[in-house]
Parts: C-alpha cells; structure tokens; sequence
C-alpha cells in the first residue's frame, strides 16, 4: 500500500505537435497507465517552441528529452523513448523502489 | 616485458590516441560520449557546432541517456538564439575511461529535410490541382501499371461498382484491363492498347478516341485522351473526358440550324405570297416593315398569351403521348394572318411566350418548353404559311380557274 503515495513527475520537452512529439507523449501515456499504475504520475508536457526560456533554463539541448524530476534522482533522457517500456523505465531508474521492498532485499 | 618494451608500448598507444583524436576532431558528423548519467564526457568540435554552444560550456552537461526505438532517431536541436535544426542520432555502447558509455553521432540533416519538404509540398500542390479537376486521371508506368490516380478517377470507379479499385485502382495494369475488356467496351479496348503502346514508344505524340460509356439511367459520352509523359521514366498520362454535355450541344446547334433553315424556307415562302399579292404590295410592305408587337400590342400580348396556354397544352399532350389537336394552332395562325403578321412576328411571339412560360419554372420543365416550342413555332408557322397560301390564291386564283378569287 505504501507503494501508492510515491509520487512521480516526468517532464517531457518536446518541439511542437510534430508526429515525433505524438509518439513520445503516446509512449509515456501508456506507461503512465500500464507500468505505473499504481503510482500517482504527474506527466507535464512542455513545447520547447511555446516556451523557449524555460527549456533554456533547464539546458534542453534536444527534443524529445524527458526529465524524470521526482523521485530523486533525477534523470534526463534523450531520443524517440525507444519501443521497449521496460528499456525506458530501466533507464529512469522506475518504477521507484519502495523503503519496505528495500528492507526486504537486505540480509 | 623489459622496460623499452614497455615504453615502445606507451608511444604506440598515445600515436594512437592522438591520432583517433585527430580524426574525430577532423570529423564532419558530432560526436559526443556520454556517460551511464546521460553527463557528455567527450565531443568533437562538430557537435560543439551542431548543438550551437562551445566544446567547454558542453562538457559535463547533461546530455540525456539516448533511448531509442532503433540504432537512429531523429532529433530536434535547440540553439541558445532560438534557431533549431534537425539531426540524425546514432548510438553505439562504448565504454570511457573504464566505465560503460555511449557513443552518440549526430548528422545535420536539416536541409535534406527542408528539401524534403519542399518536395512534399509541390507534389501536394501538384495533386490538389489534379484532384480539382472533373477530368478522370491516371498515371501509367512503362508496363502499363497504374501509379496514380487523381480524385474524380477515383470517384468514377466507385460510382460505376469497382468500390475497392481492384480493377481501375493503384497497382493493376491497365494493359490488362484492355486486353481482357468485355461487354460495351470490347470495340474500343484493341484500338486503346494499340494507341497507348504507339504513344509509349513515341510512335504517336498522342492518342484520342471518342466512345460511348452509358449508364442505366444516362446516355454518356467521353474522350480517351492518352499523352506520353515527360521526364526521366517512361509512362503514360490517361485522360477521361466526360463529353456528353458537349456532344449534347452540339445536337442541339445542329438542331437549332435545321430549324432556322426551316423558318428560312417558310419565309421565302411568305414572301413569294407577298409579291403574287402585287394589287397590295405597297401596303404590306408598308405594314410588314412595322412589328407587329408595335402596330397591334393588343392582338400581339394575346397572341401570346394564346401560344403559351398551347404551349402547356402541348406539354400535357405529350405526357399522355397523344398529338396536339391541329385546329388551335391552326387558328392561331389564322388569326395572326389577319394582322398581316411576318415571320420574324411569329419568331417574336414564340420567344415571349416561351420566356414568359419559363420564367419561373425549373430548369427540366424550361429545358420541356424550349423542347415542345421548338415544334410548335414551326407548326404555327406554317400555318400562318397556309392562311397566306390560300389568300393568295384567293386573290390571283388559278390562271385555269376561272371561278376561283370569288369565296
């Protein structure tokens, strides 16, 4: 149960509604809904082309980048997100480790 | 290993280095090692170049981790100005100073894509114009396969049951077609695959042909119009030209002049009887030279009147396919024969009464009017042709008959 409060925050940066930035929000959505389910997941789109001074402010260097913000650390991915969600999640550190789970693993 | 053994080992490995280095800093593509975090470790001035910032300010940034569906992806760049461009990224693992890394290219392909583009957006053009037109058209390639159609060709497949386009859409060979063609269409498809082989090795400039493609409810008509195409790849452009309103036309000016010759001749008639009636010449004249709308308004605006309700008449009579009784029309014209009427009067009467009758009537029940008035006006005429007949013979009698020139 203790599972459910962790919160996670995914920032995607992406440059207008192009069929790139489609796929990448669809990727995550369906992440969102499947692998974290049981996660409150917060996903904020942000159009680097609608909002320039915000993506310079955080070094978006390239779209599609995503930002895992919350749980720490955070962690910032770059690319089309990949096909395989276990691929992604694994490279975001997700789904987040619960504090029992971890207990649990210790000797 | 001996000491020089070891030292000849150090030089080998920094020539190589330094030259690997040299290599990629020469390289056109950037490239860039980042780390497991997604930190930049290592890049070549390119990258420096493709991203828009200093090799320095990018060293230690957090690139991202690349995740990607393939080994490349397509990325949208942002420089610190607000100008973007377009990269190609490639990623291969590595490994940097020991620890698991990722080797990233990125190919500036910002202007293959802008031409890409571009070519994208003339073929749009291109084929919004095509698809604007009511002609039907298809693209053949040099074995006769179809590999483009535009929207009213489209159009007419379905509408005449080829719903799915399996035998006039993308991808079927129209030679086929030809060759294999049944029913209405068999006269037409040897001469058709013959003309549009002879345009193809350039034996023809073009190809036409007129035929006839009824459906169960309309008489059609349409051009095959078949031009080679112009470019690099051999092929065909198949032009279908819906004809019939045209051919239509064409009837009815045919039609039109067969009437005019007719009227002709009933006027030449008329004026034969106006110069045996020599007693009156001068006054005819005198009276013929004035319309009859403008010296007698009354009898005209009823004259009228009376050929329009003939008119509708004519047209009932028709629905029940059975002729106009002779007798109104033939008093008609007699009536007009007593105020000396002309041709040109009974052409003036026809028209205001048609133009009366059409007004505001919709366009098959004018197109019904223009159809019936057409017969009736030639009918009046003669007539007023036969009034003028027997009054002249009245007048000058038969030369053999010496009781006539008294009823």
């Amino acid at each position: 149960m203790s599972t459910a409060v962790v919160k996670i925050v995914l920032h995607l940066y992406v440059a207008g509604r192009t069929p790139r930035a489609e796929r990448a929000i669809a990727t995550l959505r369906h992440i969102c809904e499947r692998e974290l389910a049981n996660f409150e997941c917060d996903l904020v789109i942000v159009d680097v082309l609608a909002d320039p001074q915000l993506a310079e402010a955080r070094k978006i260097l390239a779209t599609p980048t995503l930002i895992k913000e919350q749980p720490a650390p955070s962690r910032r991915i770059i690319g089309d997100l990949g096909a395989d969600p276990a691929e992604l999640l694994a490279a975001l550190n997700l789904p987040p480790v619960s504090p029992e789970a971890q207990l649990s693993t210790l000797p | 290993m001996t000491t020089m053994e070891l030292n000849t080992k150090q030089v080998l490995v920094t020539t190589d280095d330094s030259q690997l280095r040299q290599i990629v800093a020469a390289n056109a593509d950037g490239i860039l090692v980042v780390d497991g975090d997604g930190v930049v470790r290592f890049l070549n001035p390119a990258a420096a170049s493709i991203l828009g910032r200093r090799v320095e300010a990018l060293v230690g940034q957090d690139f991202g981790y690349p995740v990607l569906r393939t080994e490349r992806a397509e990325i949208d760049l942002h420089h610190p100005d607000g100008t973007h461009q377009i990269a190609e990224m490639r990623v291969v693992d590595t490994e940097w100073e020991s620890g698991p890394a990722q080797l990233v290219s990125l190919r500036d392909i910002t202007e293959h894509r802008r031409a890409q583009q571009a070519l994208r957006d003339a073929e749009a053009f291109n084929w919004a114009i095509l698809n604007a037109l009511t002609v039907h058209l298809a693209v053949l390639d040099a074995t006769g396969t179809i590999v483009a159609i535009n929207d009213a060709w489209r159009a007419f497949a379905r509408e005449n049951g080829d719903h799915e386009l399996r035998h006039t859409g993308i991808g079927v060979n129209y030679f086929t077609v030809c060759q294999h063609a049944t029913g209405e269409h068999t006269n037409e498809a040897s001469p058709v695959l013959k003309g549009m082989r002879d345009v193809l090795v350039g034996k023809l400039p073009l190809f036409e042909l007129e035929y006839p493609c009824h459906s169960p409810t309309e008489e059609r008509w349409f051009v095959l119009r078949v031009v080679p195409l112009r470019g690099e790849r051999p092929g065909l452009l198949i032009a279908h030209t819906n004809v019939t309103e045209q051919r239509r036309m064409a009837r009815a000016v045919a039609e039109a002049e067969v009437l005019r010759e007719r009227l002709r001749a009933l006027e030449r008639e008329l004026q034969n009887f106006d110069r045996i009636s020599a007693g009156e010449l001068a006054q005819s004249r005198r009276i013929a030279a004035v319309p009859m709308r403008q010296r007698a308004p009354l009898a005209f605006s009823q004259g009228v009147e009376r050929y329009r309700a003939l008119l509708e008449e004519a047209l009932q009579y028709r629905a029940k396919q059975t002729p106009l009784p002779v007798a109104s029309l033939r008093e008609l014209g007699e009536r007009l024969g007593t105020y000396e009427a002309a041709p040109r009067d009974v052409l003036d009467l026809h028209l205001a009464a048609v133009r009366a009758a059409g007004a505001e009537a919709p366009p098959a029940r004018q197109h019904a009017y223009l159809e019936e008035g057409r017969l009736l006006v030639l009918e009046l005429m003669g007539h007023l042709a036969a009034h003028y007949r027997s009054k002249a013979v009245g007048r000058t009698g038969d030369p053999d008959d010496t009781t006539s020139g008294q009823i």
